[in-house]
Parts: structure tokens; sequence; C-alpha cells
């Protein structure tokens, strides 16, 4: 950084630049795009602890593997060349495929148990909409994310009751995922435990075939799911600027005072 | 009785004696008693036993029905290039009512029938290929002017044990695929108060069904069963889990279409359709036709005939998964699971697009320097870290 005449910034120079910067700050003559048009006050609320963190990256990183690997057990889309030997292609991916699905089934587990043992935003109520004000909230989002009236979306710390409703219905279309990869995985081994434990979901389901069918089907609602969440995450972030994104790294949020939410 | 002989088994004859008679030598006995021993997963501390209990029976009762069905499985069960002491056994022990084989006829046949529930009541073997259709009163198979479901009734009332054979007194097989017009269901529909052994396949590997009975002549009882009343000495494992080419799906080394390069190098078959990873049957082992092949031994994918409604499951037969209902002839999930794919994303941008649009009109930014803010209250700031939740 140089001053006006030319010369080399000396210290004292450098903070006197700051500090007048951040009066231009806070007489709103600068105001940078990052912050809100109104400088609100901000206040900083920890939603997400450390166990709800580390199952929602251990289910992102697990299931993005699960899902390039199911794909190539699905239909293989490397070959390999020359004697079967000097190969395990199809080994690693099922290798990876199986140990993936052990972590993910790991992080079900605790997030199971913090269903229970979680506060209030990461209670099993927080997963279904289950006051009448929800209800009608839920349609409120839905007009909200239709644009049928975009400046008008009830305000939510924890989920709101649209993503209550398609949290819910993920965790059990994976539920229903682990169970169907798991019975087919117990195949390999007849009374093994695995196969002692899931062997019914075969004849529950009409064949074997259907197993691995709606197994690959639900791949696919996985698949359509990501974006989805990606897209309307960062576009909260985007249109609140109320640090949604951060708050699934830092565990926490910096919300307006000034806003009333409807689950605190 | 479908050898011609002048030493038909008697009454009162032990099955060891009546070997003999048959020129069946000791040592080639004691080779069929091993094994058999081996096929049922027995130890070969136990063929003597086997040995001395099949020497000891006396002739069994065996009635055979035929049902709806199209006697493929007769035809696995008993034809061979070289009938075996196996066969011999079992065309012995199935004496006394096999409507296709045997010599009677009309009322005479029947009788043979009645004579044999009469006679042995509670300690015969009943063997049922086909299917039993139940729709109109059960009238598309009728034998002897009565529905097949009647006779079924009656003759397992009264039987020591129950053996369907093949896929169509499994479950009904082709009939039962759907839309079933004929209301097809396997015997273990019908027959609920004892415990039906399902020998899968469509047909079967005759060598199974002879384990079974000779299992059942030796101990007394049905083998060990699994969750859909099959063998678990035949079906207790997948095909998958003992195919010979498993280290070339292991490897990744796949047949693309049927005349290719990987196909002459007998690679795996999993993506010409194979069902061998949804199938459990012992074709890889016991092998068909005197142990001369198997489906995927000869280049074909398996077509998962053991298993529960393989016509409507296993389906296409040269595909990996099954088509998906309502999209047309063999769309698969593939495709319509990338299309909607594009369409998420598709629609992703476009909402997005519309919300930028959205904001661009209604939500003026300040930029920086330009002062367009309303002068805000330098307020205390945010407040300090709570820490806990609310």
């Amino acid at each position: 950084m140089t001053n006006e005449e030319g010369g080399r910034v000396t210290e004292r120079q450098r903070r006197v630049h700051v500090d007048r910067v951040s009066e231009d700050l806070l007489r709103g003559e600068i105001v940078p795009e990052a912050v809100a048009e109104e400088a609100a006050d901000y206040r900083w609320v920890y939603l997400w602890r450390w166990p709800l963190r580390i199952t929602h990256w251990a289910a992102a990183i697990t299931i993005t593997l699960l899902v390039v690997t199911g794909f190539y057990i699905g239909k293989p889309y490397f070959m390999t060349g020359g004697e079967a030997s000097s190969h395990f292609m199809m080994g690693w991916a099922r290798f990876l495929h199986f140990a993936a699905a052990g972590l993910l089934v790991a992080a079900a587990i605790v997030r199971v148990y913090w269903l229970f043992a979680g506060k209030k935003y990461a209670k099993w109520t927080a997963l279904f909409p289950v006051t009448r004000r929800d209800w009608i909230n839920l349609f409120k989002m839905i007009k909200y994310y239709a644009m049928v009236s975009p400046e008008r979306a009830p305000h939510y710390l924890g989920h709101n009751p649209l993503q209550q409703v398609s949290y819910a219905l993920i965790y059990g279309v994976v539920l229903v995922q682990i169970i169907t990869g798991f019975a087919m995985y117990g195949l390999s081994n007849p009374g093994g435990m695995i196969y002692g434990l899931f062997a019914w979901v075969g004849p529950l389901l009409g064949g074997w075939q259907t197993v691995r069918f709606v197994h690959h089907l639900i791949t696919w609602i996985i698949v359509l799911f990501i974006p989805v969440h990606i897209y309307l995450s960062f576009r909260a972030d985007v249109m609140d600027r109320e640090g949604e994104m951060s708050s699934i790294f830092s565990g926490g949020r910096f919300v307006r005072s000034d806003v009333v939410y409807e689950d605190e | 009785m479908f050898f011609p002989t002048s030493h038909p088994w008697a009454d009162g004859e032990t099955l060891g004696e009546h070997l003999q008679q048959r020129g069946v030598d000791r040592r080639e006995f004691l080779t069929f008693c091993g094994e058999i021993g081996a096929i049922l997963g027995l130890s070969s501390l136990l063929t003597p036993k086997i040995a001395k209990a099949l020497t000891q029976v006396q002739r069994p009762s065996v009635i055979w029905l035929q049902l709806q069905e199209c006697t493929g499985c007769v035809e696995s069960v008993l034809r061979t290039s070289e009938p075996t002491i196996g066969d011999l056994v079992l065309d012995l022990v199935s004496l006394d009512y096999q409507h296709t084989l045997m010599a009677a006829a009309g009322d005479a046949a029947e009788g043979a029938l009645h004579d044999a529930i009469e006679k042995n009541r509670g300690s015969y073997v009943l063997l049922v290929t086909g299917s039993i259709p139940m729709n109109e009163g059960g009238i598309y198979t009728m034998i002897a002017g009565r529905t097949v479901k009647s006779i079924l009734e009656e003759v397992a009332a009264d039987a020591a044990a129950v053996i369907a054979v093949g896929a169509c007194a499994h479950w009904g097989s082709v009939q039962a695929a759907r839309p079933n017009p004929t209301g097809a269901v396997g015997v273990s529909s019908i027959v609920k108060d004892k415990p039906v052994v399902n020998i899968a396949g469509c047909p079967p590997i005759g060598d199974t069904v002879t384990a079974t009975v000779v299992h059942f002549l030796t101990f007394g009882r049905v083998p060990a069963l699994d969750y859909d009343g099959r063998p678990t000495f035949a079906y207790g494992k997948r095909i998958h889990d003992q195919c010979p080419r498993r280290a070339h799906f292991d490897a990744g080394q796949y047949t693309q279409v049927f005349d290719d390069e990987a196909a002459r190098k007998g690679w795996c078959l999993y993506q010409v359709g194979c069902k061998g990873p949804a199938c459990f049957s012992p074709c890889p082992i016991f092998q068909w036709n005197t142990r001369t092949s198997w489906p995927i031994g000869a280049g074909h994918p398996c077509i998962g005939c053991t298993e529960r409604h393989f016509w409507d499951t296993m389906t296409p037969f040269y595909k990996r998964l099954p088509a998906v209902a309502g999209f047309g002839v063999e769309r698969t999930a593939d495709t319509i699971g990338a299309a909607l794919a594009v369409g998420a994303a598709a629609g992703v941008a476009t909402h997005a697009v519309a919300t930028s649009i959205h904001r661009a009109r209604h939500r003026k930014l300040p930029v920086a320097g330009q002062g367009q803010a309303p002068p805000a209250e330098p307020g205390p700031g945010a407040a300090p870290p709570s820490g806990k939740e609310e």
C-alpha cells in the first residue's frame, strides 16, 4: 500500500485509514454489497451442534461416494483388459460402496440418537410440521418458492415446514436405501448375520431383482435431491443474508434482531 | 416300470436287494451314496449310514401328480443320456401313479391312484409338478373330470411329505406371469398344513430331486429349507457366488454383446442381463445333462428361473434391471432418472434466473461509496455468541 505522496504507508497511517473507513461504514456512507440494504442489528444463534454437523458431512461424503460407485456397480462404465487376475475394478468399487455404506449407517445411528438427544432444532419434532401454524406456513413456503408471493416467506431459525417435510422424506428414502442395500449385500453370505437380518426384504418386495430395481430408482431420487438442496441453501444465503451456508460449517447463524422467528 | 424288467420291485423286498437284482454292484451303489451325500453337504462319514438306510428301504410309495404344466420337469428328472442309479431310484420309487408314464389309462389309472392312497395312508411321498389354476372354480386343468385343486387337496391330505418339483409347482411359473389368466398358484398356496419342499427351477436339476428323495428315505424327514421352502443344500448359495466367471466380474471385464471379443474370451455376462446375482441355484456345481454344461458355461446369462415370479421380475432377460412400467417398452430406470436429473438441473437454473430477475426489480442493493442506503443507527452491534441452543 502506498500513501498519497507515493511513499510507504506507516503503521500509524494505516490505522487512521482503517478507522476512517470504519466510521464511513457506520455512518452508512459506504455499504459493502455483502451487507444487506439495512444495516440491521445482528445476533448470533447457535443451531447445529457438532453431532449434527458431523453426520451431515459424513452423509454428504458417503452419499457422493455411494452414488458414484453404485452407478458403476449398476452399469460398469469402465472395463479392464488382459488377465482377470491382474485387475480388481469391480471388487474395489464394491468394497468402497460397502465401506461407505457402513459409514453412512454409523452416521445414521448418530443422527437417530440425536433426534432424541438433540435440542429443539435437531429433534425429531423438527422433521414434522406439528402445529397448525406450521401447516399454514408450509403452503406459504410453497407459494414463496413458486414465486406466487415471493416477498412473504415465514422466517424460521431451524427447518422451515417445507424443509421439515422434505428432510423427513429424504431420511425415509435413505432408510429404504439402507435396508435394500444391506438385503442385497447379505445375499453373498446366506446364513450370515446381515442375511438373517434382511432376508425378509426379497420376498416382501417380490424378488431380488425388484429389490435391486428399487435400490436403483432411489439412487436417482437422491441424485435429484442433491442439486435442489444445494441450490436452495445457497439461495437462502443470498436472499436472506443470514449465514445459512455458514451454519452447517460453524453451527450458528447471524440473524436479524428485528425479525420474529416462527420457531424461536 | 420305465425300463422293461423281469425283476419288478416286489413288496417286502428292500432297495438293496432289488438293486442287486437289477445288476447294480455294491461298489457302484456306495459311489452313488457318496455322491448324494456330497450333494446334500454331508460328511463322507455318513455315506455308510446313507447306504445302510437305502438298502433297508422297503419299496416306498410315491405318487407323482402332474397338474397344469409342460412336462418339462418330468423330462429333466427322468431323461438323461445315460440312466444313473439316481434315475433308477427315482424311477423305482415313482411307481404308483405317474399319468404320463404309466401304462394304465382311464379308470385303471385312477384306480391305481386310489389304491396307493388307501394302502399307504400317511406314508407315501407326494411329488407334484405343475401349477393349480384357481380362476373360474379351477376348470382350466381337469383330470378325470375333477379339478386339479381337489385332486391335490385329497392326495396331499395323507402324504408323509410333499415335494413340489419345478417352478410351476413352486409358484405357478409362466402361467402365473402377469396377467395370470387362469389364476395359477403353486402347491404351497393349497397345501398349508405340512411343509412343502420346493425344488425350484424351470426345470430343476434332476439330482436335486433325487437327493431330496434320498434324504427323506435316509432320515425320514425333509432336508433343511430356506425362506421359500427350497432345500438349502442345493439353493443355499447364489449362482453369482459359485460362478466360474466371477473373476471377470471382480476384475471389471464384461461381455457387452453376444458376439464380441469379450464373449469369445468367456468374460462375465453381467452386462447382457445375467441374473446370477439374484438367483439361488446349484447350477454351477451340479450342472446339467449328466454334468455336461450349464447356461453360463455355454455363454448364456442366467435367467433366474429358481426365483419366484422370475417371468415378471427377471425380464427383460438380457437387461440388468426390469423395465419401468408405464414408460413404454423397455424404458430403463437410467433413461428416466437421467431425464429427471437434467430436468431438476434445468428447474434449478430457471428458478435461479427467476430469483435474480425478481431481486433486480424489487431489491435495490446499495453500492459501495454511493451512499444510497438509509443511514443506520449505530447499534450495539452483534450480540455476543450465546453458545447454547434455544
